[in-house]
């Protein structure tokens, strides 16, 4: 029985839609999940296998009804972005234009004097006549230096844009030529590797899952906002529409804009403001180095927040306060330094709670394994069965969630103007921070009696996500400019 | 895959003799090595650019896959010019880089290089410091050119007032290349130029 539950759970793992605990969905009598879910995307998570499929059927489409090759269909589907449509109609219009745009043919015609058929230009030997090839341009070459030309690019890396071996000439090999001159199996095997790769990326449908090799590939119908689509393999959250990590509520500028910033300025400010801060009464410099965040200054006995330096005192009932950010109003009278400091102050507001939710969700991961092992061990014990625990296991994934969101709402705070929409940011922010803390709490602590406490804030902090993600993607992605300033 | 560059090189040596003979053409090739992966090219200054009446040496590496990858070429002869490094002698040509073809020679890559010297591009520069200066003080440009063209690759025109802002740094004990980068770069002001070299060599 125990071996079947551990089945049970890994199945469960898999399953792509399971993005947040299947209980919210009874609770909520099957509603639309493009309703109830403000990231809804609709996308699929392909195999290698189906992705081939999927790009054949257009390579057939197109060679079927402009009776052309399979591999010149190729050529001219890379250079449209895979819309054989588009193609079709653009090549009952003007069939020329479309073979010169796809570079199978050249901008202009090549003389014959240019093509030499007793002579290689490029290894300066005499074969055979019935030894010379070209392509649509007619520059003939031995087969011998076409098959060294191929074998060369290939091993850089080239495959759907190799050219033609004459000087200024622009007219694209297409498979079969190549592999008319390539022999050995394994470059073969590289270069329609590489072909594959090269017509994954040139396709606007498409994106490989970019987890550490990982073989899924994700395909869905838009490229704008940020759109989560999750691997069916390693779990990835990716953003469909720029590849990076998904981001929401931040959107795509915004969150490569803060990526490069982070990237740029953290070395110094890390080290400044992870480890050390200035107590706020008495100005000497503290190290942090462990428990919790409620400090005592060693000097001047001062009792203060380390996340905020605010007065202990204050944290009672308005903790998660902290987490807002408050603008010196006395800003514009100071210096250009004083102003330059309150910016890296800003900037390091900011920074350390993304760092922060970050190495906390590298916790939550660790959270997750022992997770599993102590319900396994409940369950052989005889402490009720896995369907008994099962909610914890949602419960400890859906707290990754949550958290997850949380971290990415700090670039999205950032890069927003004061005023009363950063306001309400702010406060659904706390919000979500302060459940997330409580369930965080709970789902560490919990036994079987606990359940109906827990799938209630479960339920709260779900909801406090979903109520930031509604309010400010859509906005996000509807008007993406108005609400972030350079 | 040696053997088809060494065959190729073997005729391009053999087309650029021939082709000097008949058009009297200023570019020349020659081997170091008997081993055809390294050659020594020389171009002569386009007439009418600051490059006139110099002679400009190129080292020529030739790769094992020769001619399917570019030559690697750089200026051993230094030159102030928008697309090559004022420091290396690294060139910024396409031709070198990702628009190189197999049928390509070092003849007219040669061709090329000396194309280059006559119009330059400095919106691909090189070297930004001389881009600068080309785009927004083009007759400082043009002397100093004329001038690293007289000092370096054997020019028929001494620009004097240069030539004596250097002798005034090399005199104070300044490295004379040294002293001419800073001068360049600096417009030929002396105190500048002078500042930024004790600032690097205190």
């Amino acid at each position: 029985m125990s071996a079947e539950s551990d089945m049970e759970y890994s199945d469960n793992d898999g399953d792509d839609y399971d993005y947040y605990g299947e209980q919210d969905d009874c609770d909520m009598e099957t509603v639309d999940r493009s309703k109830s879910d403000p990231e809804f995307f609709l996308y699929s998570c392909l195999k290698v296998e189906e992705v081939e499929k999927l790009l054949n059927e257009s390579i057939e489409l197109l060679s079927n009804s402009l009776q052309i090759t399979p591999s010149l269909a190729k050529v001219m589907l890379h250079a449209y972005g895979w819309n054989a449509q588009e193609i079709i109609n653009k090549y009952r219009e003007n069939a020329n234009e479309v073979l010169v745009y796809s570079r199978v043919k050249p901008r202009l015609p090549v003389g014959q004097a240019n093509s030499s058929r007793t002579n290689c230009a490029v290894c300066a030997n005499t074969p055979l006549l019935h030894k010379y090839s070209a392509l649509a341009c007619g520059h003939y070459f031995c087969n011998d230096c076409w098959a060294m030309h191929f074998e060369v690019q290939i091993m850089q890396g080239v495959s759907n844009t190799i050219q033609c071996m004459a000087q200024d000439c622009e007219v694209r090999a297409p498979e079969d030529f190549v592999l008319s001159h390539v022999t050995k199996p394994t470059l073969r095997e590289r270069y329609q590797q590489f072909m594959f790769k090269d017509h994954v990326k040139s396709h606007p449908q498409l994106r490989f899952c970019p987890g550490p090799n990982c073989q899924w590939i994700f395909q869905a119908w838009t490229r704008e906002g940020a759109r989560r689509v999750e691997c069916r393999g390693c779990e990835l959250l990716t953003c469909f529409s720029c590849g990076a990590p998904h981001h929401a509520p931040t959107d795509c500028a915004t969150i490569r804009r803060w990526l490069t910033k982070c990237a740029d300025d953290s070395e110094t400010a890390n080290y400044i403001s992870a480890h050390t801060k200035d107590c706020p009464k008495c100005q000497i410099c503290i190290e942090k180095n462990g428990g919790c965040n409620h400090m005592q200054c060693g000097a001047c006995r001062h009792d203060f927040c380390w996340v905020c330096s605010g007065d202990w005192k204050t944290h009672g009932s308005e903790y998660y306060e902290c987490s807002r950010y408050k603008e010196d109003p006395n800003l514009a009278n100071d210096s250009q330094h004083a102003q330059a400091r309150e910016a890296l102050k800003k900037y390091l507001h900011y920074y350390e709670r993304w760092e922060n939710h970050a190495r906390s969700l590298k916790l939550e991961e660790q959270t997750l394994a022992s997770l599993k092992s102590r319900i396994n061990q409940k369950v052989m014990a005889g402490e009720g069965t896995w369907i008994d625990w099962q909610y914890l296991w949602d419960a400890a994934r859906l707290l990754k969630r949550c958290r997850y969101t949380l971290q990415y709402t700090y670039p999205y705070a950032y890069y927003m103007e004061v005023g009363p929409r950063k306001e309400l940011f702010e406060y659904q922010q706390a919000q979500l921070e302060a459940e997330i803390e409580n369930l965080s709490w709970k789902v560490e602590r919990a036994e079987t009696t606990d359940r109906g406490d827990l799938e209630n804030q479960m339920d709260i902090a779900e909801k406090r996500r979903t109520t930031l993600l509604k309010d400010f993607l859509e906005f996000n992605t509807n008007n993406a400019s108005s609400s972030t300033k350079v | 895959m040696a053997n088809i560059a060494a065959q190729r090189i073997r005729r391009e040596i053999k087309e650029v003799m021939k082709n000097e003979e008949t058009a009297g053409a200023s570019i020349k090739l020659e081997l170091i090595d008997n081993r055809w992966t390294e050659l020594k090219g020389e171009i002569g200054g386009p007439p009418d650019t600051p490059y006139q009446g110099g002679t400009f040496i190129l080292e020529i590496k030739v790769p094992e896959t020769y001619p399917f990858n570019p030559p690697k070429i750089r200026f051993l002869t230094k030159i102030w010019h928008p697309n090559v490094s004022s420091v290396t002698g690294a060139i910024c040509l396409d031709i070198l880089k990702d628009q190189w073809a197999a049928a390509l020679t070092l003849r007219t890559v040669l061709l090329s290089i000396q194309a280059l010297l006559a119009a330059a591009e400095p919106n691909d520069p090189q070297d930004a410091v001389v881009a600068k200066q080309y785009r927004e003080d083009p007759h400082m440009f043009e002397m100093t050119a004329i001038h690293w063209t007289n000092v370096y690759a054997g020019g028929p025109t001494p620009v004097f007032e240069f030539n004596q802002k250097v002798r005034v740094l090399t005199e104070i004990g300044v490295n004379e290349q040294v002293a001419r980068v800073a001068l360049s770069t600096y417009h030929w002001d002396i105190e500048r130029a002078t500042e930024e070299i004790f600032s690097i060599y205190p």
